[in-house]
């Protein structure tokens, strides 16, 4: 472009600049949406092949890695057998095993979040979310049939009533850290409460019941109901007298 | 001493050969010999039982013992005999009924005598199936297979060039000047994308032959995506379509494993290939979780990495049994409660039982205990996992219980240090001997500081602690000592 002088060649200049950044904009907003458009359709593709040709996919093994490689490499699960007739009668069949799978695949992901105690309602939620692209839902009839399979490995995991709600928990006891926390906070003063557990380390107040109940079951906490504000401290007499020197241990 | 003449294959620390870059597992198939017939049999080493592994890259054989497998390229084969093993089981003479079923194929070799895939010469090789069940046929077309594949030829990584390359294939190409060439280019890119899409998801046997292609694409496009969403706020926002970036890494990180042990391949020996394979693959995430992971976590990391090739929870717990039987550092762990636990051998109860002891032997310890929470503190686990390491110490005799009203609280071990036959002998260096001394400079201190406070220093000290003492008969006396103290 030739430069002109003056107010009027610099306006002009500017003016081309910008229509030249508007284009490029609009070219990078076209190309992301046709991106998506396609990485859509490679997504229900390889949905449909994965439900469709599960079992010649598994025929062949150099294939099976490729099919696997494309699934993870665009977000797809490639678990998705439908629930089929033997399945819902008998309990056979893979469905319940990759519900399995996908269970513990949620109780892992989200345990940063609520330190391996998850509500079955939102489990079936972020299930179904999760296996969109399957033709029907996943009741929470099925998600506890899916988890009593896993029975077989141990009693690390484990569904629990609270009241009317079910709980899943999926960190067993003796792998739990919550606890040491808690005997972290009770250090301080000897007991603790549910509210300030639940507030001090930002928890569901369902996960510090659980906790304390459980540490109440292995016996290292008592309770004391007596208080004048009427609520109930779990007292813990093992930390008091001599954590002051394992606390210099660890250091 | 084969290495002279088969090139070495490398082993994971549990016995699992190491793939190459895009190699799968096609066949396992054990108590399988190693011929040449061409070599004298004074100079080709004997080759005898091992485990055959046919993969799309290469024939592997690993000893039943030791560490070194060998194996031959299949870019090394020149020809599969097919019909010499077929046609003598059907002539069906005595001979045949009692030898074992063979697979002969001809590979080419160096000058020395080495197979390798340049080399001009050739031999040919023996595989002797030696196994009872063993089905020669179904091991011939495995291997005419992943030989026909030719999967080690694309295996360099040359594809990528091909795929984007693709718009230029009209031949007639027009020059790329200015705005509107630059906007026909990606047009152009864009269609042939869509076409290739297209073409591939047509039926299985078009994604197939397409696979390498696919997989180049979704990997592209995976990239664009996640470079995309870091600069512009709005891709991100629309997550419900898309799955949002986070999902996307989590999804890469979920395979791993990309040639699993199935029943298909390995048959009869499913269950050893397996937990082998488990131990390799364990390693990773124990160390993520701090030498021990529950065992339901690690079947769904497990079959996550496997993707389609789902094992039961049966399988699994087959497979973790059979580790006693191996040499692996893993092992499975049952609590008491039920709970199933996968931990590493190197992190061994030994360690934790000195840390407890060491614990034990601190002096507060000594007069009041420790309980579980202190153990869990102190080793940085879960209170109930400590209570359980307590337990075995006390069982191992390090520990005493204590139960009282304040709980329960545990003692060092004392009893062993005491000699039936001389009850007050101490012995210099135990642990008793280590409490008596504790526990006495602690009354004498405190004998001590009560005089200062309350009484002269120097005069009246002697006649209390003379008092003390004199009610601890057995107790040696040494006055030098506090004088100088006091």
């Amino acid at each position: 472009m030739r430069r002109r002088p003056g107010i009027g060649g610099l306006q002009t200049a500017a003016a081309a600049r910008d229509q030249y950044r508007l284009l490029g904009e609009n070219v990078a907003k076209l190309k992301m949406d046709l991106m998506k458009e396609q990485l859509a359709t490679f997504r229900s593709q390889l949905e449909d092949f994965a439900r469709k040709h599960k079992n010649d996919i598994r025929k062949n093994p150099a294939f099976r890695s490729q099919f696997h490689e494309m699934c993870a490499k665009v977000g797809v699960d490639p678990l998705a057998s439908n629930k089929g007739f033997w399945a819902e009668l008998l309990g056979i069949g893979d469905f319940y095993y990759e519900l399995g799978v996908q269970i513990v695949d949620i109780c892992l992901a989200t345990r940063p979040h609520n330190g391996g105690l998850i509500n079955l309602e939102e489990l079936c939620r972020l299930l179904n979310q999760r296996r969109k692209s399957a033709r029907e839902a996943v009741t929470e009839d099925d998600c506890l049939r899916a988890i009593s399979k896993l029975k077989v490995l141990g009693n690390g995991f484990e569904v629990i009533s609270v009241g009317k709600r079910k709980l899943v928990r999926s960190v067993p006891t003796e792998l739990n850290k919550d606890h040491n926390e808690i005997l972290e906070l009770a250090q301080a003063n000897g007991f603790v409460t549910v509210e300030e557990v639940a507030r001090r380390l930002s928890w569901s107040s369902g996960r510090a019941t659980d906790a304390l109940e459980t540490l109440l079951d292995e016996g290292l906490a008592m309770i004391d109901d007596g208080h004048r504000d009427g609520k109930r401290r779990y007292w813990f007499p093992c930390v008091s007298s001599i954590s002051s020197f394992v606390g210099n241990e660890t250091l | 001493m084969a290495g002279k003449w088969l090139p070495a294959a490398e082993l994971t620390g549990s016995g699992r050969p190491v793939l190459h870059q895009g190699e799968v597992e096609c066949s396992l198939l054990s108590s399988v010999d190693l011929e040449c017939e061409d070599n004298p049999s004074s100079s080709f080493p004997l080759l005898k039982s091992g485990l055959l592994i046919v993969t799309t890259h290469r024939v592997l054989w690993i000893p039943p013992e030791g560490t070194t497998a060998h194996a031959i390229p299949l870019a090394a084969v020149s020809h599969v005999f097919t019909s010499s093993s077929s046609s003598k089981i059907k002539k069906k003479s005595i001979k045949t009924m009692f030898s074992s079923p063979r697979v002969r194929f001809q590979v080419s070799v160096t000058s020395e005598g080495r197979v390798d895939e340049r080399g001009t010469g050739s031999m040919v090789m023996t595989l002797v199936l030696r196994g009872k069940n063993s089905d020669s046929d179904s091991l011939l077309g495995k291997l005419l297979e992943a030989w026909r594949g030719r999967a080690w030829e694309s295996g360099g990584g040359s594809g990528s060039g091909k795929f984007d390359g693709g718009s230029s294939s009209g031949g007639l190409r027009m020059p790329v000047v200015g705005v509107a060439g630059i906007l026909r280019k990606e047009q152009e890119m864009w269609e042939s994308t869509d076409k290739s899409l297209q073409d591939a998801f047509q039926d299985l046997n078009a994604l197939m032959s397409k696979a390498k292609e696919m997989v180049m694409l979704a990997e592209k496009m995976r990239l664009k995506l996640l470079s995309g969403s870091n600069n512009q706020g709005s891709v991100a926002n629309d997550e419900d379509e898309m799955g949002s970036k986070e999902e996307m890494q989590d999804w890469l990180l979920s395979v791993g494993i990309a040639s699993p042990v199935t029943k298909e391949s390995a048959g009869a020996l499913y269950h050893q290939q397996l937990s082998r394979q488990l131990a390799d693959f364990v390693k990773i995430p124990l160390e993520r979780s701090g030498g021990m992971i529950n065992l339901i976590d690690v079947y769904c990391v497990f079959n996550r990495a496997r993707g389609t090739e789902l094992i039961s929870p049966e399988d699994l717990l087959q497979a973790c049994s059979l580790w006693k039987n191996v040499d692996v550092p893993v092992m499975l762990r049952l609590f008491d409660s039920g709970v199933m636990v996968i931990q590493n051998k190197s992190y061994n109860d030994e360690q934790v039982l000195s840390r407890i002891k060491s614990l034990a032997l601190k002096p507060e310890a000594l007069r009041s205990g420790i309980s579980a929470s202190d153990a869990a503190i102190m080793l940085g686990i879960a209170p109930a996992m400590a209570k359980e390491h307590l337990l075995t110490a006390e069982s191992k005799g390090l520990l005493c219980r204590d139960v009282s009203p304040d709980g329960f609280r545990f003692y060092v071990n004392l009893f062993q240090d005491i000699n039936l036959d001389d009850m007050y002998l101490v012995k210099d260096h135990s642990a008793y001997g280590a409490w008596r001394w504790r526990e006495r400079e602690r009354e004498r201190a405190s004998i001590c500081e009560q005089s200062t406070k309350r009484l002269q220093p120097g005069v009246n000290v002697h006649t209390s602690l003379l008092m003390y003492y004199g009610n601890h008969a057995e107790l040696p006396i040494f006055f030098p000592a506090l004088e100088t103290k006091c």
